[in-house]
């Protein structure tokens, strides 16, 4: 094998850890920052399988997008809790 | 052989700072090591540039640099707003 199989192992096992964690944390925040992190490990994978154009798609929408939309609307509806 | 030394020590960084974000015990400690596993990640991507003999890799880092910077400020904005708006 070569050492870039390896290299994929070792990312295909962190994207099955952290999306686990994602779906199974108590608290938002947390779930949103693993969500994040795999959204990383989903770059360097897209970049493994040599598909550039995906993996800038992705970087832009999972790591800028999707991030801020969630914690924007996390930070909304626990102000507009703590009001009422 | 040499890449094999400098991914090896790469994934332990990266193995190190997902750990940090697993048993974190605040917030604060989450967010510093997140900007930790982007800059790793650029690096690999500037790696992963190299091994591939490609210069095309290296505008997805560019890019993914850009973003990193305003994913930690906007999880800087949602620590920052937690604890100003509590009245």
């Amino acid at each position: 094998m070569e050492l870039i199989n390896y290299v994929e192992i070792v990312v295909g096992v962190l994207l099955i850890v952290l999306a686990f964690l994602a779906i199974n944390s108590k608290s938002l925040i947390k779930a949103v920052m693993f969500l994040s992190s795999m959204s990383m490990m989903s770059v360097i994978g897209f970049v493994l399988m040599k598909a550039p154009d995906v993996a800038v798609t992705e970087a832009v929408i999972g790591s800028g997008l999707v991030t801020s939309l969630f914690v924007f609307t996390l930070l909304s509806v626990r102000k507009v809790g703590n009001k009422a | 052989m040499i890449d094999i030394i400098v991914f090896g020590l790469v994934g332990l960084g990266l193995l190190l700072a997902i750990f940090r974000l697993l048993i974190g015990p605040n917030t604060q400690d989450r967010v510093v090591s997140l900007d930790t596993i982007n800059v790793i990640v650029i690096g690999v991507i500037a790696l992963l540039a190299r091994a591939f003999n490609n210069s095309l890799y290296l505008d997805i880092a560019i890019v993914y640099a850009i973003l990193a910077f305003l994913e930690t400020v906007v999880f800087a904005r949602y620590l920052e707003g937690r604890k100003h708006g509590n009245s």
